[in-house]
């Protein structure tokens, strides 16, 4: 019925105007999930247009596509060779442990490559809307108008900044709808407008959108008079309420801390290597003032710097380390003109003999040096005894053994002034009803866990001047990563009286290796991180872990009678939280996953994957037209043969013919559709079948037909339209 | 008696002195079988008397013809009683009109009295003359002529009048190669002589009984009735079609059903014989007119609104 076709290079160029507003999606979906390969998505995009335009075979560029993700994936994700035994085993695997992981609604788990393919998929399905509105439908309405939406959503709502990509888009869009609808009106009177008419006529458009584009860049905006809205509805949905997210830094280490907040971009370069028994916290410094915005150190005046040679008995001493010597060697990338040093460091060793290490007693912190020069070492051998904590000294510990601390510790219990109350509050209600310094410092630490904050490396407020950033955190935003979490529960036990610092250094990181024995850990930027340490009357500094997802190393041992106290809890959490997190993906008796408590955890999250939701159900009832046909016909072929179900087949013919636009009128007969039918198919079925359906619709005669045959008839036709 | 056999006998029959004109044909024949009448509006010289011809011929009929002039009478019309002085008594003479097919050519140039008594038999299927009623033997089918170009002393007939047809009907000239073939036929001999009867009257009256037994579905029923509804509300429309043109539709439709060799009337059998049943049944609005809109342009919009119905109502 539409014979009229559209003119090549008019569908090229609005293929290539339809390009340009994908485009405008992808770059705020690429810089806000810092993942790379922009042009193999944009490359995909081209492809599918590139093939719709020649009008390829649908199996054909079917192939051509899922050739090139594969190939798109092997070039981002694997290293090893197309299609081995190897490479279809680590495909069967990844897919067993996706499904598993989407299943347990661990979306952390999906591994990147299997992201990629979604993502892919994701925009195949896009890419074939596109087509389907441009050439069928020929209105792109809601694509732009979804377009427009989700930008100045993310722009709102995020750091991407659209400014240049709201004019872009707009100018993009309406020559797109406009031409569009030049064509539209064109197929409509069933008229073929010659290229050079179609060009006379578009020139209209073209001059106006531009001249719009101009003048929306040019003319002087103003600023609106209301009070802005943003701040009030992110607190309303949860977010970051307050702060400038502008500031995207990446991770890494940096000694500056004055400022902190904000969110960051993921840096997995390679920091160094560490050859060890087991995970290890490597630390390198601690801070000790804490200024309501960061951290600073403050080095008294008459501070003694430690001067130490490879070999010699340096550290902290430790009073409970016992335990037997161990080992870890270092191989630095990046370099460091300081020590990266276990808990329980005692002796440093490296090739130069010439190398010294100042310590700062204060801070921890040990400098490299070569004469007075700074230096960076690359191997570095550390040998080190992990320290134990017996629980029962741990309970041990009591508030009043604080008191009789000497001057030094002040320092460890300083807070700003205009500390909020609340946090002072927080921290007394979290902490009175424990005994021993040991059992309120556990306290505070399991509160981040499961006082409803959410770990994110976005979004991540920074706080205004009159603000404060752990009360920001701890009462407003609940949103941030280790920064937040450290900085927070130092301030807290600082709060309920405990001597506690700021510790900055490096996670375990990943095992990519065993050799003899020992794993050799890699630690890359992204392991940057920060934690705390308290003070334990009589037991000395003991590490705490607060940051969710991350688990601490210190060892403490059981050597508490059982007496079911809530301390056995803490314990168990502190040393087992992985295994904990694989028992709830496997078993679900044991921990069930609360569905409700994870939504209102990840508000956004959920927002996008009930987005998502709905869009997949849209997509299938939109496209119903395509898949419909194959389960109708299934569905009739084994029931009864008699009027009723042919009544229904004839019925459901209708809707799918009017699905795939071919709709009849509501004063057209069904002899004169179904003439229209066959001259567009071809045949004469939908003859057969309306003469059927006359006779027993207006004539009553619903026995003497032959069933067998109509079906046939049907399932012939019916099949057709979804081709 | 093969009820479609037959009547596509009587359709084949006329084809063949007739040429590209079957459209016009089975509708005749369509009113024929309903016991309607047509008045057929065309220039002079398209094939009307031809057509009428064929059909008496196929069916054996007694065809008569009346020529219309403004002098005739309608005693000319109906017949005369005339004196007879060997049986010193009046004798009926029985004019043109008590025939079984009958042409009556020119209509619009006799006087309306004139008319008036051939549309009153038409309608009543009896004539009266001097007191006596005289009933005309069935089958009775008048076809009517009109030449719609001239006007001057002509006398229009009213509308009320109008609805005594069932169909009005245009014959419209031959395509180019039809009207070749009609040379080529006409060269040799003239057909018409040739034409031989393939139905009796009895079997005609037969099959004007059967087309009592096409269905009329009660959708099908609703559906004629609200598109009839339209042609009252339309506001374009003076005069919409009258209860009179609802019977009269369904009896085409069931008629044409069985010209169509079905036994259930559909929608498209509605949608088809509308306008020729609807068209001098209807009077516009003078604003309609001066817009140029016809009878035929509206009907067709009512009948893109109306819903079809496409299912059996229970």
């Amino acid at each position: 019925m539409n014979e009229v076709r559209m003119d090549r290079r008019l569908l090229a160029f609005l293929y290539l105007l339809a390009f340009l507003l994908l485009w405008e999606w992808l770059l705020p979906v690429m810089a806000l999930t810092d993942s790379g390969y922009l042009p193999l998505f944009l490359l995909f995009i081209v492809l599918s247009f590139v093939l719709a335009l020649l009008r390829c075979k649908w199996w054909l560029s079917g192939c051509i596509k899922v050739i090139y993700i594969i190939w798109a994936l092997h070039n981002t994700a694997t290293d090893q060779l197309l299609l081995s035994t190897e490479t279809l085993h680590h495909l069967l695997k990844d897919v067993f442990s996706n499904g598993a992981a989407i299943v347990a609604g661990d979306w952390q788990g999906i591994t990147d490559s299997f992201r990629t393919v979604l993502f892919f998929l994701l925009l195949w399905m896009i890419t074939y809307l596109i087509q389907h509105w441009i050439e069928v439908r020929k209105s792109i309405l809601l694509f732009y108008v979804l377009t427009i939406l989700f930008i100045s959503f993310i722009d709102t709502f995020s750091a991407y900044s659209a400014e240049g990509s709201i004019l872009r888009i707009m100018i993009v869009g309406l020559l797109l709808l406009g031409l569009l609808f030049i064509s539209k009106f064109a197929a409509e009177n069933e008229q073929v407008i010659p290229g050079g008419v179609f060009a006379a006529i578009s020139l209209p458009l073209l001059f106006f959108v531009i001249l719009g584009g101009l003048l929306s860049s040019v003319l002087p905006q103003h600023d609106p008079v209301w009070p802005d809205p943003v701040p009030y509805i992110k607190t309303m949905a949860g977010g970051t309420a307050n702060g400038d997210q502008s500031a995207v830094s990446t991770s890494g280490y940096d000694p500056d801390d004055t400022r902190l907040g904000g969110s960051f971009t993921e840096d997995d370069t390679p920091v160094f290597q560490a050859k060890v028994d087991n995970r290890q916290y490597w630390k390198i410094e601690t801070k000790n003032t804490y200024t309501s915005k960061g951290w600073e150190q403050e080095f008294p005046e008459d501070e003694e710097v430690f001067v130490f040679v490879p070999g010699d008995v340096m550290g902290e001493p430790i009073e409970n380390s016992q335990n037997e010597t161990k080992e870890a060697q270092l191989k630095m990338t990046e370099t460091y003109p300081f020590l990266l040093y276990p808990y329980g460091m005692q002796k440093v060793f490296t090739d130069d003999p010439h190398v010294q290490f100042h310590q700062l007693q204060s801070s921890g912190h040990y400098r490299t040096m070569m004469g007075n020069e700074e230096a960076a070492l690359t191997d570095v051998t550390i040998e080190f005894g992990e320290p134990t904590y017996s629980l029962k000294e741990l309970r041990a510990t009591s508030m009043k053994d604080l008191e009789s601390l000497g001057d030094e510790f002040q320092s460890y219990l300083q807070l700003p002034d205009q500390l909020p109350d609340r946090v002072r509050e927080l921290a007394n209600s979290l902490t009175e009803e424990r005994e021993s310094v040991y059992d309120k410092a556990m306290a505070i630490e399991r509160y981040f866990k499961r006082g409803g904050f959410v770990y994110a490396r976005h979004d991540v407020a920074i706080p205004e001047e009159d603000e404060d950033y752990v009360d920001q955190f701890l009462f407003e935003t609940k949103r941030g990563y280790c920064d937040n979490f450290s900085t927070s529960m130092v301030v807290l036990l600082r709060a309920a009286g405990i001597p506690a610092r700021w510790v900055k250094g490096f996670a375990p990181g990943e095992i990519v290796k065993n050799e003899g024995g020992k794993s050799i850990y890699q630690i890359t930027n992204n392991e940057a991180h920060s934690w705390v340490e308290a003070y334990m009357p009589n037991v000395g500094w003991m590490p705490f872990e607060p940051t969710i997802g991350f688990s601490s190393t210190a060892d403490v041992t059981y050597d508490v009678e059982r007496d079911a106290n809530t301390t056995e809890s803490n314990v168990t959490e502190q040393k087992k939280p992985e295994q904990q997190k694989k028992k709830t993906q496997t078993t679900k008796n044991e921990s069930t996953f609360d569905l409700g408590k994870w939504m209102s955890g990840n508000k956004w999250k959920s927002v996008v994957i009930i987005l998502a939701i709905l869009i997949f159900g849209w997509l299938v009832y939109h496209l119903r037209r395509k898949w419909l046909p194959a389960v109708l016909v299934r569905m009739h072929r084994t029931g009864k043969l008699d009027w009723h179900a042919f009544e229904k087949q004839y019925k459901s013919l209708l809707r799918q013919l009017d699905r795939i636009g071919y709709p009849r009128a509501p004063g057209q007969t069904l002899r004169a559709y179904a003439e229209e039918i066959d001259n567009y198919f071809g045949g004469d079925q939908m003859r057969i079948l309306t003469d059927a359906y006359e006779k027993g619709i207006y004539g009553k005669n619903i026995v003497d037909h032959n069933w067998k045959k109509l079906r046939e008839v049907w399932e012939d036709l019916i099949n057709r339209t979804s081709g | 008696m093969n009820i479609a056999g037959k009547i596509q006998e009587i359709l084949n029959n006329i084809e063949k002195v007739l040429i590209g004109k079957r459209e016009v044909a089975e509708l005749s024949v369509t009113a024929l079988l309903a016991g309607g009448h047509v008045l057929l509006e065309d220039v002079p010289g398209v094939g009307k008397t031809m057509m009428v011809k064929a059909l008496s011929k196929s069916i054996g009929a007694d065809f008569k013809r009346i020529q219309f002039t403004p002098d005739l009478l309608p005693s000319d019309v109906l017949g005369v009683s005339i004196y007879n002085p060997k049986e010193m008594e009046f004798e009926f003479r029985p004019g043109p009109i008590l025939g079984n097919i009958i042409l009556a050519d020119e209509i619009n140039r006799t006087s309306p009295k004139t008319q008036s008594a051939l549309l009153e038999g038409m309608e009543e299927s009896s004539v009266t003359v001097d007191g006596r009623t005289i009933q005309i033997s069935q089958p009775f089918f008048v076809m009517a002529t009109q030449n719609p170009i001239e006007y001057e002393g002509t006398y229009p007939l009213p509308e009320a009048q109008l609805d005594r047809f069932l169909f009005k009907l245009k014959m419209g000239y031959p395509s180019r190669h039809e009207e070749i073939e009609m040379l080529e036929r006409a060269e040799k001999n003239t057909p018409l002589e040739k034409l031989e009867s393939v139905v009796s009257l009895d079997e005609l009256i037969e099959l004007q009984h059967a087309i009592l037994d096409v269905n009329v579905d009660q959708a099908v029923k609703s559906y004629m009735i609200d598109c009839i509804a339209q042609t009252r509300e339309h506001p374009y429309v003076y005069l919409g079609v009258s209860p009179r043109g609802s019977l009269a539709l369904m009896r085409a439709c069931q008629a044409y059903a069985l010209v169509k060799g079905r036994t259930y009337v559909t929608p498209d059998d509605v949608q088809y014989l509308a306008p020729f049943v609807f068209s001098h049944r209807m009077i516009l609005q003078p604003e309609a007119k001066l817009e140029g809109i016809t009878t035929d342009e509206i009907i067709e919009r009512i009948f893109t609104k109306v819903r079809v119905p496409i299912d059996r109502i229970h």
